[in-house]
């Protein structure tokens, strides 16, 4: 019994701690547009019980699908009584299973190594930062986490099962986002370069087709919406077209080469200091360990980490929430490092400095600054100004008889998210003839317009949609 | 008489039926449904005020008007900043640069500036954050003897047109940050002290200043 206690408590805690990091204050950050975007996209699922894959513009569907169950439980069953809070514990949920997953991975070679990744996944800035952001990252991570873990366990066991269960999982990872590939594609290089003679196996193809039926079926349910929209399946490879065009432009996204490096670096941004420093040097031991010693596994984390952080750095579009995908990796070379110093106790107070260093930017990047321009993380993040919206839509159609809001913007996400449940709300990217309403938020480069098209007497104020986008609020004064 | 109550009928009805048709009905708009598209672009505009032809228009004040909060004392209801201090704010350093701003906490704030004594104030330029289009809420100037603005308080501008910050409702025009900071004619208001408040901005909900002048004379 104690020795049970002593054996799952330390993880127990890790986990405990990334769930608590990844739920408090859910609804503390206003919504990004790409949320807002998929949250609404969740409404609609919920209210009609039917979803169509957008090969052009959306990543996979477990997402949407993922939040159901959760809005179920929460008595959600409408776009309008979806919360925040609902739709973030997808991710805040997944990213606490990847904690779980990473310790598991690593027990197989040392149990305290394995707890001090865990513990530093799980208190990683831009891990818990995209943990409770409703985007697919945090699901692709866990499920490409389940898939090793699977792996491992059919590679040292031989059991099909395990096959069966990796084949689910990077069949998720696939219904998930289309980037998928290039995780399993560094995995396999990885185990290919440290491959050990602990391969158990014995009917490796027989396993090896049960895998990839696992991986066609449980993807093809997803992008099928479950048996009812088959023209899904041929979209989700013809998302790859319009994805590479992307990937390759930048679109708008581009940045240098060493933009994910300069994440765990230091960097000063208008007062506010972002620094990884401890974290990132103890994973530069780790893999100096990695590579002047026989450590398979910590070498394998260190491929893995280098071919997905090269394959990030080429490629022009970079967005930040990417950077989780280097975490997991980063996290087992630190704890590597860390495992190789001969003096225990000096390890667990070295280990300690790094979860309190990197405690401190966690708080500031999540808790106190979560939608602050200078936060690394907080990529072209609404303001908090837009909470402000529903109170002022709310307010002036109890006021005007026209009964109508209108946006006029050539951009306007998570506008859509702040007036769900409002049937009179329309949305224009330039100006109509016909511009009076209740309410009008336009854009700076349509406010002119709009203001010379309005007929009735209104009230002028502004709005920030984001930083550097700011949006004139026109309300129709009382008659 | 049955022809002549049928006429009266049928004149009620054709009445009835005027009336409804001229009733106001609500408009019903065909509204168009939001697009759903990717992650937005950053962008980094330097002001989206359109700008101004030629340069501001002098603001006319008596002669021998001079700069008098350069150097002076600035109390704050967020008395520790995080970033910043509240000595920047009469520094005389309206760069806007990182190191040269202040920067208090969210929800309503405000910065005193002590004249050291009785003014005519004539002028104060303001410049809370201009290196990003912004525009900050609930802008109220106020001037008084009174440290604690309890008693003889002249209010020189304010754009709180909700009065979210009780200090009531306000007419003046919010504005976009730039370079040139907002000029408002204090019109001789007298005091000893001028307090600024603000509410966040339409970026986020932190108050800034890099710089702020009080123009006028001292009361001999």
């Amino acid at each position: 019994m104690l020795a049970n206690v002593r054996r799952w408590l330390p993880i127990a805690l890790v986990a405990v701690t990334a769930l608590w990091l990844r739920t408090h204050d859910l609804d503390v950050r206003p919504m990004h547009a790409d949320e807002a975007n998929q949250a609404v996209k969740v409404g609609a699922l919920l209210e009609r019980g039917h979803y169509e894959f957008d090969p052009a513009d959306h990543h996979g569907p477990t997402l949407y699908y993922a939040a159901l169950p959760i809005a179920w439980l929460r008595g959600e069953r409408n776009l309008e009584a979806l919360s925040e809070t609902t739709v973030r514990l997808v991710p805040a949920l997944s990213g606490t299973v990847s904690v779980l997953l990473l310790y598991f991975f690593a027990a197989a070679s040392g149990r305290r190594a394995a707890i001090t990744a865990a513990a530093f996944l799980a208190i990683a800035p831009a891990s818990v930062y995209y943990s409770r952001y409703f985007i697919q990252e945090s699901s692709l991570l866990a499920f490409f986490l389940a898939t090793i873990v699977c792996t491992q366990r059919w590679w040292r066991s031989g059991n099909w099962r395990w096959a069966l269960v990796a084949g689910v999982g990077a069949g998720l990872m696939q219904a998930t986002k289309a980037s998928a590939p290039l995780f399993i594609f560094a995995a396999l290089i990885a185990l290919w370069v440290v491959r050990t003679n602990s391969f158990q196996a014995t009917r490796p193809k027989r396993d090896f087709a049960v895998f990839l039926g696992a991986f066609f079926l449980s993807a093809a349910l997803f992008y099928s919406s479950f048996g009812t929209h088959l023209g899904g399946l041929s979209d989700a490879l013809r998302t790859y077209a319009p994805a590479s065009g992307r990937v390759t432009e930048g679109s708008g996204h581009e940045k240098p080469w060493f933009y994910f490096l300069s994440l765990f670096g230091w960097q000063r941004s208008g007062g506010l200091l972002w620094q990884q420093l401890l974290f990132a040097g103890f994973a530069l031991g780790g893999a100096l360990v990695a590579l002047r010693h026989s450590r398979p596994f910590l070498r394998g984390a260190l491929i893995y980490t280098t071919v997905v952080g090269i394959a990030l750095s080429v490629t022009p579009y970079k967005t930040p929430w990417h950077v989780i995908h280097l975490i997991p990796g980063i996290a087992l070379l630190a704890a590597g490092a860390l495992a190789a110093i001969p003096f225990r106790r000096v390890a667990i107070v070295l280990a300690a400095f790094v979860i309190f260093s990197q405690w401190r930017q966690t708080n500031l990047a999540v808790f106190l600054r979560p939608a602050d321009a200078r936060n690394p993380y907080a990529y072209v993040h609404s303001s908090p100004d837009v909470r402000k919206v529903r109170g002022l839509a709310e307010s002036a159609l109890a006021n005007s008889p026209r009964g109508a809001i209108r946006v006029i913007s050539e951009e306007y996400w998570p506008l859509p998210w702040y007036f769900r449940g409002l049937d009179r709300v329309g949305y224009w990217s330039l100006p109509p003839d016909d511009c009076d309403a209740a309410m009008i938020l336009a854009s700076a480069a349509n406010t002119d317009a709009v203001r010379s098209r309005l007929r009735g007497r209104y009230r002028e104020s502004f709005l920030g949609l984001r930083p550097g986008f700011i949006c004139t609020v026109f309300i129709e004064e009382s008659p | 008489m049955i022809l002549k109550k049928l006429s009266l009928l049928l004149a009620v009805s054709v009445l009835t039926a005027g009336a409804q048709a001229q009733a106001p009905v609500p408009l019903q708009l065909e509204l168009p449904k939001p697009l759903f598209a990717g992650t937005p672009r950053p962008i980094s505009l330097p002001n989206l005020e359109a700008p101004r032809a030629g340069k501001r228009p002098d603001l006319m004040v008596p002669a021998g008007t001079t700069n008098l909060s350069k150097g002076k004392a600035v109390t704050s209801s967020d008395s520790l900043p995080v970033i910043g201090e509240l000595s920047y704010i009469t520094d005389g350093d309206k760069s806007g640069t990182d190191g040269t701003y202040v920067e208090l906490g969210p929800t309503p704030q405000w910065v005193q500036i002590d004249l050291g004594a009785k003014a005519k104030v004539a002028a104060i330029a303001i410049w809370h954050f201009h290196s990003q289009a912004r525009v900050y809420h609930d802008v109220v100037v106020q001037v008084s003897d009174d440290k604690d603005f309890k008693t003889g308080v002249t209010t020189i501008y304010n754009n709180d047109d909700d009065n979210s910050s009780k200090l009531g409702k306000g007419k003046d025009q919010a504005y976009i940050e730039n370079f040139e900071g907002r000029l408002l004619d204090a019109k001789g208001a007298a005091g000893r002290y001028v307090r600024l408040y603000s509410n966040g901005n339409t970026s986020d909900e932190l108050n800034h200043y890099c710089e702020v002048e009080v123009h006028g004379a001292l009361v001999k």
